[in-house]
């Protein structure tokens, strides 16, 4: 019934407790954002991961840039780069795509440096070193999520781990 | 999609247990339990997420600040004794990180409403969908007349556990009552839009 004007003593005041049709439109604008804003479905397990290999003594390296490219000489295979800053490290890794399904992770510290590098994913965690120059590399990691721990580089586990958020590979 | 919502006594009491829950959850985290703290994570990051995206971060900006704020929470544990403070402060600090994030000026988005993809469009339905579709868009149009805090406010408050509500709606510097919850200004106000824009028929007949 356009152009009927209730009379204000029949709209809802906002001092009145909630009552069923508030909380009938809550559930409706909840349902809407969900649907046209969705959290990633994957995002409460990667943070569930990230704190279980917290510990205090950590820096946590945040995703600056990534970028896909396809590799010219072998044409149709993927190859992505990403790379994570920290306040200490700077972390470079290009994933590429193995025969087999398992991807090959090959990583570069700057500073330069001898570190050891852990991989944690849905598998046993893989432990490499890095070289002088900072370079390492995981030939084959299982696909899925998967977190970089560079483990402290001082003597006797003095100083600090830095930690990637978990990423997709 | 999902089916319309019923308010019934068993939904109502749905939610109540589901504030009882996260303040279980919450004690079993205080005592170092990880899987209670991973249930809370799963609980309350929906919510989150909406509280970045409606400070206007990039998806994954939105991610990043989830992760930093949850590692937060670690720390802050022992302080925080029941599930409306528990709530309160994760909503305060969300936004606060948002905001650092935002100011940062990297990869920035329009907060707006508006630039949210349109409502995903109803498949071939019943007729009971097609209502259901006609009055969320309604619905939809409505909330974008509201102001931008009253949207935002709307937007989080609609995805807290309800007993929290008056935490939430306080952490965003809008409380909504003093004693129990009231239904406050921008709930008051949408719901005069609609009742404007259906001639006070809207959600009468159920």
């Amino acid at each position: 019934m356009p152009g009927v004007t209730l009379p204000d003593a029949d709209l809802p005041s906002a001092d009145e407790p909630l009552d069923d049709s508030d909380f009938g439109l809550l559930d409706e604008i909840r349902d809407m954002f969900a649907a046209a804003d969705p959290m990633p479905a994957e995002l409460p397990e990667r943070i569930r991961f990230f704190l279980a290999v917290r510990d205090l003594e950590i820096e946590v390296a945040r995703l600056t840039a990534e970028q896909d490219e396809l590799v010219a000489a072998r044409g149709t295979e993927q190859s992505r780069t990403i790379t994570f800053d920290s306040e200490t490290l700077t972390i470079m890794i290009r994933i590429d795509g193995n025969r087999d399904g398992t991807v090959r992770v090959d990583g570069w510290l700057a500073p330069a440096q001898r570190r050891e590098i852990e991989l944690k994913c849905a598998a046993d965690p893989m432990s490499v070193t890095s070289d002088e120059q900072g370079r390492f590399v995981f030939s084959r990691v299982p696909c899925g999520s998967a977190q970089l721990i560079v483990r402290p580089s001082g003597r006797d586990g003095a100083g600090r781990s830095v930690v990637t958020p978990a990423l997709i590979i | 999609m999902d089916n319309r919502p019923v308010m019934t006594g068993r939904v109502q009491q749905d939610r109540l247990d589901r504030g009882a829950r996260i303040a279980r959850l919450l004690g079993a985290a205080r005592q170092g339990s990880e899987d209670a703290l991973g249930q809370i994570v799963t609980e309350l990051s929906p919510l989150l997420w909406q509280v970045a995206r409606a400070a206007g971060l990039s998806a994954g900006d939105a991610e990043d600040v989830l992760q930093t704020v949850w590692l937060r929470l670690v720390a802050h544990l022992d302080g925080i004794h029941d599930s409306a403070a528990l709530t309160g402060w994760l909503v305060t600090t969300t936004r606060r990180e948002a905001w650092r994030v935002r100011a940062t000026g990297r990869r920035q988005i329009p907060a707006d409403h508006e630039t949210l993809d349109e409502l995903p469009a109803a498949g071939p339905g019943s007729e009971e969908q097609v209502i259901v579709d006609d009055e969320r868009r309604l619905l939809w149009a409505a909330i974008g007349r509201l102001s931008a805090r009253c949207q935002e406010l709307l937007r989080i408050i609609a995805f807290a556990p309800r007993p929290d509500y008056t935490a939430v709606a306080a952490a965003l510097g809008m409380p909504v009552g003093s004693i129990g919850p009231t239904r406050g200004r921008c709930l008051a106000k949408l719901r005069a839009l609609l009742a404007d824009e259906t001639g006070g028929a809207w959600r009468d007949a159920s």
